[in-house]
């Protein structure tokens, strides 16, 4: 199975590891991290609008946290999936 | 007059240097896509740098952004993700030729027009890192309107000079001396490299004042702990103060007088001594912006 | 239930701990009657060694029956064997159901938590850290834990609202009549300072001791005239986890940073003139601050009447430089502190009730000018809390916290604005430690809020411009805007952990976790 990753587990920072999902399968998320009790809601919303923005329907990301804020999730959650699909984002 | 005593590295893919950089009140910061960022990292890091340019803060800082070079296969993308984010300019690594600034200055052009921000907004910051390019240095600085600084480089030109780093950083001494003039022939800034060991104060301090001497107008900093060091090293002293706010207060007075003449201590003072004054009164923290 | 003056709702009356006198204010308490004392015995010269083979025999001797109250002093912090050894040498006697009542825990005792699960302890009245927290979090401890302040352990014990049975009080070293000192030995930790009260309180005294030396013992701490038994063991601690190398002030540029902004808000403040005072951490951004606070001193030449704490070999050097006058010691963190002790009259041992006990004839923090402390989170109030982290778990102790605020004219907390993506400055505190009335100033690495009750330090920081001046609603709604809103720690109803203030009303509780 085809996987790609983006971050790191440094400070402020998170590492999030995207995989193929079968097509209609949709997006599952799992996470964990320090900051997942309390923000574990923040972060999925992020994470799934930033995959809609990019137009990615069908993916698995498991993500590591490490006290990624808002932006810096997103930037991680795109560079994933650019990095899964190539430049290809269907 | 933009102070640039001080320009930070925040390395491209570090969130962390990235969203607090800005806090330790360094004159500029500048995001590094290019060497703070391994090669496998180019399009993360690019990423990242937009979003913390599109949402981040700065305070007061000049933002630049450090695009690959224009020998590689990033710098367009680079200039294309962050211009529209509205920068305040991007420096530019091994520049050797006038040619390919005015290439650059024309792709920056597009990219503001683009994206609705004012055509020559963003400035240009050159790395002079080789041979070449530190004797070109003139020429280059001169090769477009948005150059406003360039910059010796030191690990990557003692490359090219084919020597290493000596204790009294001989090797470096004739680039320096070269760029300075050039800058000021150009009348841009002329901005210092890094002290790269971050736990020598005293070596830092040392290098300061030497290059403060010599008509720099500033140094680039690798860690934030150097800032104040070199702050307080071009920080006027009081006499100096005392001087320029005499000068100052006597070109307002003319000024306000309607005369065209400005007299200090009962001799004439002309243009450059008054800039030259507000600049000190400006490092001193005690007069906003300048033009 | 009821509001207290910290905004908390607390019920009359919490299982397992009691009736609850709700707080009403830093100075509102006072106390009633005399202290309580300890029964009167007599020693003849019959009696002239105090030793007893072992521990087992030491606990026989003194009475211990399931049920009573245990205590301990944390001297040889994380690297403390005294305790662990107390516990297995009572479960391996068949004793069950104590109430301990050590000043503080650390990491390595997270042994304890087996004798929770086995029944030989029932309660912990102190602070409990990592897994014991972890495990009285999640609601695995039958009765609450009861958090007190350095100061506020004595006034209980004084007051008779804690009675110790037996205090098992770890030296460095002891003579064969029970004189301790903590100031030599393989295992020296320095002051003895917390170990007082129970010196003076607890019903029977039994030193444990791997240094036993000749009668009087040298730089003697504690009498022998409160020291009922002693026994000799191999090792009563690991060194390296009892005292730390030199201190070296942190380079970090953020820690750096708001040290920075910390400093010039002491330096603007009135109390940075000839004799000033004041007390530090042992780490970090507040031992940071020290460091250009002492740079400030020396530069305008002035030289400081007494530093307090948690005394490291910052202190000391200071103390040689003679920017100090003195320096009080309650506990000792490095070798440095450890080596000063003994050997300089100007460095001097002070207990937990001289050190911040409100209910005598005066404590020192109350001399105190200034104290930068830490914090988990603050809130709009200026409230702190150093008890529990994002998750709502339980996990560390009050520490000194609420007594030095208390005490000193300037208090002020330095803390990231953000640890992670957690803030630190929040709306509302999910733990109230200490009341913002005896918080004076939040010092982040964005900015600096004073309270508003303190206009004469707002007056004073605006004439520094490099003091960043900020409010303390910017400063949490820059961490809101940073780290989005965070969903609410979900709890049962289930009290499991009770926040004394130093004057034993309580401030604050701590709920149990849902489990997920």
């Amino acid at each position: 199975m085809k996987t790609a990753q983006a971050g790191t587990l440094e400070s402020m920072d998170c590492l999030v590891t995207a995989s193929e999902a079968e097509k209609g399968r949709g997006i599952s998320i799992t996470m964990e991290g320090a900051s997942v009790a309390r923000f574990g809601e923040a972060i999925l919303k992020t994470a799934k609008e930033t995959l809609r923005e990019i137009g990615v329907k069908d993916i698995k990301l498991s993500i590591q946290d490490n006290g990624a804020t808002d932006l810096v999730l997103r930037a991680r959650v795109e560079a994933a999936a650019l990095r899964l699909f190539g430049g290809d984002r269907r | 007059m933009r102070l640039r005593r001080t320009k930070l590295y925040l390395p491209g893919n570090n969130p962390n240097m990235l969203l607090r950089g800005y806090l330790f009140k360094p004159d500029g910061v500048i995001l590094d896509l290019e060497d703070a960022v391994s090669m496998s990292e180019k399009d993360a890091a690019r990423i990242l740098v937009r979003e913390v340019l599109k949402q981040g803060e700065f305070g007061e800082c000049e933002v630049t952004v450090r695009i690959n070079g224009m020998d590689t296969a990033f710098w367009r993308k680079d200039i294309e993700t962050v211009v529209p984010c509205g920068i305040d300019g991007i420096r530019v690594p091994k520049v050797e030729s006038p040619k390919d600034m005015q290439i650059l200055d024309e792709a920056l052009s597009e990219i503001e027009e683009k994206a609705g921000i004012p055509v020559g907004k963003t400035l240009i910051f050159c790395l002079l890192e080789t041979a070449l390019g530190i004797w070109r240095a003139y020429d280059i600085a001169t090769s477009s309107p948005r150059i406003a600084g360039i910059c010796p480089g030191g690990e990557d030109l003692r490359a090219d000079l084919k020597t290493d780093r000596s204790e009294t950083g001989e090797e470096l001494v004739g680039p320096r001396r070269i760029v300075v003039l050039a800058a000021h022939a150009a009348k841009v800034d002329a901005l210092d490299t890094v002290y790269a060991d971050v736990t020598d104060d005293e070596g830092l301090k040392r290098e300061t004042q030497w290059i403060k001497q010599l008509g720099y107008q500033g140094k680039s900093v690798i860690h934030p702990n150097q800032i104040p060091i070199i702050h307080a090293v071009f920080a006027p002293t009081q006499k100096e103060i005392e001087q320029a706010k005499k000068i100052v207060a006597a070109a307002r007075e003319a000024a306000k007088k309607g005369l065209g003449a400005v007299s200090v201590d009962g001799r004439m003072v002309d243009k450059p001594v008054v800039k030259r004054a507000e600049y000190t009164l400006q490092r001193a923290g005690l007069l906003e912006g300048g033009e | 239930m009821a509001v207290n003056a910290a905004g908390r709702n607390i019920p009359n009356n919490i299982p397992g701990y009691g009736d609850v006198l709700p707080f009403r204010g830093y100075t509102k308490r006072l106390p009633k009657g005399n202290r309580v004392g300890k029964k009167n015995r007599a020693t003849f010269n019959t009696r002239t060694d105090k030793t007893l083979p072992n521990l087992k025999a030491a606990i026989k001797a003194s009475g211990l029956q399931s049920g009573m109250t245990i205590s301990f002093h944390h001297h040889l912090r994380n690297g403390d064997y005294v305790v662990n050894m107390v516990l297995d040498a009572c479960y391996e006697l068949g004793i069950k159901e104590l109430v301990v009542f050590p000043t503080a825990l650390f990491g390595v005792h997270k042994h304890l938590t087996k004798h929770i699960q086995k029944g030989v302890i029932k309660q912990i009245q102190g602070s409990v850290n990592g897994p014991i927290g972890q495990l009285a979090s999640e609601g695995g401890m039958e009765l609450p834990v009861v958090l007190r302040s350095h100061g506020g352990r004595p006034r209980a014990v004084m007051s008779g609202d804690v009675h110790i049975d037996v205090a098992f009080v770890a030296a460095p070293t002891a003579d064969r009549y029970g004189n301790l000192t903590g100031a030599h030995g393989e295992s020296a930790c320095g002051s003895l300072g917390y170990a007082h009260t129970d010196a003076d309180f607890a019903e029977c005294v039994v030193a444990v001791t791997d240094n036993l030396v000749n009668y009087p013992a040298l730089d003697i701490q504690i009498p022998q005239t409160q020291v009922d038994y002693v026994v000799e063991v191999d090792k009563i601690g690991d060194p390296s986890g009892i005292v730390s190398g030199t201190t070296r002030v942190t380079r970090d540029p953020m820690r750096l940073l708001i040290a920075r902004y910390a400093a010039r808000l002491i330096e603007a403040s009135p109390y940075f003139k000839e004799g000033i005072s004041f007390q530090t951490g042992a780490g970090g951004i507040s031992l940071a601050t020290a460091a250009y606070v002492r740079e400030a001193m020396r530069e305008r030449n002035i030289k400081g009447s007494f530093g307090l704490g948690g005394i490291t070999s910052f202190f000391v050097d200071m103390l040689e430089e003679g920017l100090f006058e003195q320096i009080l010691d309650v506990q000792s963190f490095d070798l440095a502190a450890v080596e000063s002790i003994s050997r300089n009259a100007k460095h001097v041992e002070i207990s937990a009730d001289w050190y911040a006990n409100p209910w005598n004839a005066g404590c020192v923090v109350n001399m105190l000018d200034t104290v930068v402390l830490g914090a988990t989170e603050v809130d709009r109030k200026f409230n702190a809390n150093v008890n529990t982290e994002a998750d709502g778990a339980l996990l560390h102790g009050i520490g000194g916290h609420q007594d030095t605020a208390s005490g000193a004219k300037l208090t002020i907390i330095t803390t990231p604005l953000l640890r992670g993506r957690i803030p630190s400055v929040v709306d509302s505190v999910y733990t109230v430690t200490t009341p913002g009335e005896v918080v004076d100033a939040v010092v982040t690495e964005f900015g600096v809020a004073i309270n508003p009750n303190r206009k004469d330090l707002i007056e004073a920081a605006k004439s520094d411009p490099e003091i960043p001046l900020v409010s303390i609603d910017d400063l949490v709604e820059k961490a809101e805007k940073l780290t989005g809103s965070m969903t609410p720690v979900e709890v049962e109803d289930r009290i499991i952990g009770v926040v004394e203030y130093r004057d034993g009303s309580v401030i604050d509780v701590v709920r149990q976790l849902k489990k997920k």
